[in-house]
């Protein structure tokens, strides 16, 4: 397959690098705060690609959510705990097979499934669509009696009960019952 | 759906709106300034869930011409059948039973954050019942985890709860994520979420000769349905969380969070992965048979051989719920005698929620009594409560399958299924391992009869709600187990037979 | 399109596949959690690929929905590994050994 230069091709370079370098960053690092920051850098990357992908929308959700809200609740997290930003070990004693079996389910996945379902000669056809999805659409879809106003209200709901059961069982034990 | 039906939209999620408004209610009484109005939520909470269940009985779904016919609601997010139907009214009984088994727990019972959560996870497992769409289905099982990641941990500076509570909460959405990647390439090879219409897709000419590719979207999704039924290979947080969190909990999601995963996979995996899809020339049937027995075979084993050697009573009734989850996947492989199968698998979980509730509430009200879960120390239970040891015996029998008890007509119903399906071998081992399981179940009825100890002249106290709970489910188990078995067992043939039309 | 759909979809793939070897290899539960993080993102990814691929606005709708989960999960998460942490002084996995029978 030769690939073109293209704006396409050099921005998912860029990005695809961004999104597994921070993958592999946290993976491998020792220290809990570089952890967190290269989980950033890997988000940031997959909005990247989000934008490419003509989702602009998740794009924005992505850094103000993920970014914004979750990394920064992971640093939280990692500063409460404190000590424990050097850990002296970095793996698993049994890691080994388990790395063979994820590694073996990923060349599965790779030539198995991804290969012959979305490959150049794919069954799902790879032609170009035109755009048309707006974040209209989207808001649209979101609150649409026929679509997903279900969902969106129970997610409401499970969102409360984190809530309440966060504060639950974080707080200190101030008034014993 | 031609056009969008409100009242009966409305009314196919009539539990759903109740458990929202009845969280609201909770939530202000919770904060009230007056004690008296604090101490009333166990039993809001509580009889509001069983009363709920009365919901799915009224607004049952029926045919075209009913004010709610059977189908798909929401722009298909539910489908309204009569499988929903039962699981929904074991649901939310379980989550009623557990708000009351709760309310007399030591760090647990007064706090009112408590039934906030399990209201909302019985609202998740009540829409799991029903889901029909890959979206529905992924924010239904993450509204009933989530809230039980919280209830594993509640028992604050409980060591052994927060333990609980991480391990869960790790290995839970590690499999979930696993899970949620089997969905979206369910979603890449069809462009479709409805899960009524995944097989259509995946059956076109296309996709003739990619038996792979569907093959790791089934394993993947399977993992996750493994976790939430504690089936073995994917059982190993079973011990640990049942151990450690808070006992109501612990029975809580022992059967309601295990029964809802078990309607979600037979809805899921007759639709998706149906025996008309067949994909170079192997219907996809089949193979999940085939996983399913294999999982019932290890889980029966591995539960029933790893209960034999449990000290803890509630590490007992954890090893003792994988192996009844590998029964139940009998009843799931036994798929090609149709109906049967599907009727076997509600009822085994219709018995099986009551039986394990009652079993547990005994555990809770001895465990707050003395401080112990150890087997051994229920020894002499006979003499100092006797009704409590009947209690236990009985749930104790159900779970090994003797009659009269409801056990006996689940066993019965689901080796039944798997022999009409042509897997004798697979209700031989079942009725084997129901032999082995016999030997521990006997060993606690032993220990409460015949052992003696020194507290014989303390009863265990037990408190108002307790005896209503303990006589209701212990009814149950054995109207189920004579009069009611045929009724129950019928009504989730009907809810079967919807699933395949 | 120049490098097709696929190209996502390997990315998404190999993505998961970092996400799960952290989960697998790591002991420290707050690396394991940014793990699990990894994989949702990659599941993320695939189903923005796929509905670029349908044109259709269900896979969009998915992630929405994947990102609040992972919003109230995270807020759970922490939760407990602060809790944890109080009684235990420690998020190591192999520290957890109180439950064993």
């Amino acid at each position: 397959m030769n690939i073109e230069i293209t704006f396409e091709t050099i921005t998912f370079a860029i990005f695809g690098v961004l999104t597994l370098a921070g993958g592999i960053g946290v993976v491998t690092t020792r220290n809990l705060i570089h952890a967190a920051l290269y989980l950033i850098v890997s988000l940031f990357g997959v909005a990247g690609i989000f934008i490419l992908l003509a989702a602009p929308f998740l794009a924005a959700i992505q850094v103000l959510v993920y970014i914004g809200a979750i990394a920064i609740l992971i640093i939280f997290g990692v500063m409460l705990t404190r000590g424990m930003t050097h850990l002296p070990e970095r793996f698993n004693r049994q890691g080994g097979l388990a790395a063979v079996v994820v590694i073996g389910g990923f060349v599965v996945l790779l030539v198995g499934v991804i290969l012959p379902v979305w490959g150049p000669n794919g069954a799902v056809a790879a032609e170009a669509q035109p755009i048309f999805m707006t974040t209209r659409d989207l808001g649209i879809a979101l609150v649409d009696k026929e679509q997903f106003v279900l969902p969106f209200e129970v997610a409401s709901v499970l969102l409360t009960a984190a809530m309440v059961g966060a504060i639950a069982i974080a707080r200190d034990d101030e008034s014993r019952d | 759906m031609s056009e969008f039906d409100t009242l009966a939209s409305y009314l196919s999620v009539a539990p759903e709106i109740g458990l929202t408004i009845l969280l609201l209610i909770v939530l202000a009484f919770s904060v009230a300034r007056r004690e008296v109005e604090r101490a009333a939520v166990p039993y809001i909470a509580g009889f509001g869930m069983i009363a709920l269940a009365a919901l799915p009985l009224i607004f049952a779904p029926g045919d075209a011409n009913s004010t709610i016919p059977e189908g798909l609601y929401w722009g298909g997010m539910i489908r309204y059948d009569v499988l929903a139907q039962v699981f929904r009214v074991m649901i939310l009984l379980a989550g009623g039973i557990t708000a009351l088994m709760a309310s007399g727990v030591r760090g647990v019972g007064r706090r009112g954050e408590f039934y906030i959560v399990i209201i909302v996870a019985t609202l998740g497992m009540s829409l799991m019942s029903a889901s029909a769409d890959l979206v529905m289905v992924f924010v239904a099982l993450e509204t009933t985890s989530i809230p039980l990641y919280i209830l594993a941990a509640f028992k604050r500076d409980d060591t052994r709860s927060a333990e609980s509570g991480i391990k869960y909460f790790l290995f839970g959405s590690f499999a979930s994520a696993i899970m949620l990647y089997g969905l979206s390439l369910l979603y890449g090879f069809t462009g479709q979420t409805n899960i009524y219409q995944l097989a259509a897709f995946m059956g076109s000419d296309a996709f003739a000769n990619n038996l792979v590719p569907v093959l790791a979207s089934m394993v993947l999704v399977v993992v996750g349905f493994g976790f939430k039924v504690s089936a073995v290979p994917f059982h190993f947080w079973t011990p640990d969380v049942y151990e450690g969190a808070p006992t109501p909990v612990t029975g809580y999601v022992s059967v309601a969070s295990k029964a809802a995963s078990f309607a979600l996979l037979v809805r899921f995996f007759v639709a998706v992965y149906p025996e008309t899809l067949a994909l170079s020339g192997e219907s996809l049937q089949n193979f999940w048979i085939q996983l399913m027995a294999v999982f019932a075979v290890l889980s029966m084993t591995l539960g029933n051989v790893l209960a034999l050697s449990q000290k803890n009573i509630k590490r007992l009734l954890a090893y003792s719920s994988i192996a009844q989850a590998g029964y139940t996947l009998i009843g799931v492989a036994a798929i090609q005698s149709q109906e049967l199968s599907i009727a076997s698998v509600g009822f085994y979980m219709f018995m099986y929620t009551f039986t394990n509730l009652a079993a547990f509430t005994v555990v809770i009200l001895f465990s707050e009594a003395t401080g112990s879960e150890t087997i051994a120390d229920l020894a002499g239970l006979n003499r100092r409560s006797p009704w409590l040891a009947l209690a236990m015996t009985i749930a104790l029998l159900s779970l090994a399958g003797i009659p009269p008890t409801a056990g006996f007509f689940g066993k019965f119903f689901v080796f039944n299924a798997a022999v009409r399906s042509g897997l004798t071998w697979l209700a031989v081992v079942g009725v084997l391992n129901a032999i082995v399981a016999l030997y521990y179940y006997l060993v606690v009825i032993k220990v409460m009869y015949v052992d003696r100890s020194e507290d014989e002249d303390k009863p265990i106290p037990v408190g108002r709600q307790y005896v209503w709970v303990l006589w209701a489910t212990s009814l149950i188990v054995i109207v189920l187990g004579t009069v009611g078995a045929q009724t129950v067992y019928d009504w989730a043939a009907r809810g079967a037979m919807g699933l395949f039309t | 399109m120049e490098i097709g759909i696929g190209a996502y979809v390997v990315l998404s793939a190999v993505l998961f596949t970092l996400g799960a070897l952290g989960v697998m290899l790591r002991r420290n539960a707050i690396i394991v959690f940014m793990s699990v993080e990894l994989m949702l993102n990659a599941a993320n990814l695939a189903f923005v690929a796929f509905a670029r691929q349908f044109n259709d606005v269900n896979g969009h709708l998915f992630v929405f929905f994947v990102i609040t989960v992972a919003a109230a999960e995270v807020g759970i998460g922490l939760a407990l590994i602060v809790a944890i942490f109080r009684t235990k002084k420690s998020i190591n996995i192999d520290s957890m050994n109180q439950l064993k029978g």
